[in-house]
């Protein structure tokens, strides 16, 4: 269970490690919107430079990014091959029935899997290079303006960081219990649909009971140390934007009039 | 009321983080197609803090969910996809507590064929809010991206029922096993 390593984080050095998660997760974002605005291989190949560069940058070896495509990659294709066998128009090489295959059909099928492995390349850049409670920061940070809807983003991101600090402590002592019931002879995943069922019962029921106390346990502790819901709260780790985060959105800039430049049809489609 | 407050914060949040583990751990789940969908444990936590803590409780427990399976593994293909998949799916999960006070009620009655009445209803209704949530992106996701003439919607809702389905009766049949062995765990 210790080789299970949560989230995707890959400690290192690079510039893009040390960018604020603020930056990384809207220019992210900005990306998966901006990726629509390419229409020609031009555009599309401004996008894949940009991609691969930054995964460049990011320090991390390019196979780790090619494993994150691989639980992706049956969509994918089966995606890329409907495109393929049912557009129509252009030159057309193959026509049985409603299957045509033709050069409109590849080309789009092409941009599409661009698109996919792109999306997948940058949101992968992200989680890599950035520890998961930054991202919880980052997120805290960006979703503040929300408050005003009177949604209680400080306290969500306190539960989310609550969250992620007791997933390995959840998955230990899961195992623990598994263990524990293994000794006395459960087989897991045998038998009909109840039965296994019913195997999950000694599992989850000491579980819940102990979860339901360490909650009690901390819930009593953050009391006792002055947490009052609804309060301002500060924070040990603060967020600095550096030279290197307008950097970056500059460079998304950048790009979006490359795109606008290169696409077909100018501005408006 | 206020040391109330923040058990429910805390609770909320170990019990999301419970959903995730039970995705983690391979021998609680089988997945049934190559890409997500996969048939998990995972809503059994988020149902029981809609019992015990009601609607809100769920709500936030989902949403919490959601976020944090987009940390940690995020799969994207189209940004409105992403805030239905992990935004509306599992925060609608957390509507199964708009029952949790008459399932509460039936229990210290020990009422229980209007207990499991209720249980299945909200299982139910969270369930197909999570459903429609994935119909939904599906939809939009094709839209996107299959050529003029395929019928999404029939796809999307039959490609989406196959690990719902089971879903909803894993889910059902846990629940009320596990209220109706320790029925200490739906009262705060």
């Amino acid at each position: 269970m210790n080789k299970l390593i949560l989230g995707r984080f890959f400690p290192g050095e690079s510039i893009l490690h040390q960018m604020d998660p603020r930056a990384k997760l809207l220019a992210g974002v900005y990306f998966i919107l901006v990726l629509f605005v390419a229409n020609n291989w031009q555009s599309y190949g401004l996008l894949w430079i940009f991609t691969l560069v930054v995964m460049y940058l990011s320090g991390v070896k390019f196979s780790v990014y090619i494993r994150g495509v691989r639980p992706l990659i049956w969509l994918i294709l089966f995606t890329v091959t409907l495109q393929i066998l049912f557009t129509s128009g252009g030159k057309i090489y193959l026509d049985v029935g409603p299957i045509t295959v033709s050069n409109f059909g590849i080309i789009s099928g092409i941009y599409i899997f661009c698109r996919f492995v792109m999306i997948i390349f940058i949101s992968t850049v992200v989680t890599l290079t950035t520890k998961p409670i930054d991202l919880t920061d980052g997120i805290n940070a960006l979703l503040k303006p929300l408050k005003r809807l009177k949604i209680p983003v400080d306290e969500i991101s306190l539960m989310l960081s609550i969250s992620l600090r007791f997933i390995p402590n959840l998955l230990d002592e899961t195992q623990k219990v598994m263990d524990a019931q293994r000794a006395r002879g459960t087989e897991f995943g045998e038998g009909n649909l109840l039965r296994q069922m019913k195997t999950l019962v000694p599992i989850f029921l000491p579980l819940f009971a102990s979860s339901l106390n360490r909650a009690e346990d901390m819930a009593n502790g953050m009391e006792t140390r002055g947490y009052q819901s609804g309060e301002k709260r500060s924070t040990f780790r603060q967020l600095a934007w550096k030279r290197k985060d307008t950097l970056c959105i500059g460079t998304m800039i950048i790009l979006t009039f490359g795109l606008i430049v290169l696409r077909t049809g100018g501005f408006i489609h | 009321m206020d040391v109330k407050r923040t058990l429910f914060l805390v609770e909320v949040a170990i019990f999301a983080s419970f959903a995730i583990v039970l995705d983690l751990i391979p021998f609680l789940s089988f997945k049934i197609w190559p890409q997500g969908g996969s048939v998990s444990l995972a809503m059994i936590p988020i149902f029981l803090v809609a019992f015990r803590w009601g609607t809100k409780g769920g709500l936030l427990a989902g949403l919490l969910y959601g976020l944090l399976q987009l940390i940690i593994e995020p799969h994207i293909r189209h940004w409105l996809q992403a805030i239905l998949e992990y935004g509306v799916a599992f925060a609608g999960l957390g509507l199964a507590g708009l029952f949790a006070k008459q399932a509460r009620k039936a229990i210290s009655a020990e009422n229980s064929r209007a207990f499991i009445r209720n249980v299945i209803m909200g299982v139910l209704l969270g369930c197909s809010v999570r459903y429609l949530a994935h119909i939904l992106a599906g939809v939009v996701f094709f839209k996107e991206y299959a050529p003029e003439g395929i019928p999404v919607w029939w796809y999307s809702i039959t490609y989406n029922g196959t690990y719902m389905l089971p879903s909803f009766i894993i889910c059902t049949v846990a629940v009320w096993l596990l209220f109706s062995r320790q029925p200490r765990l739906i009262k705060i």
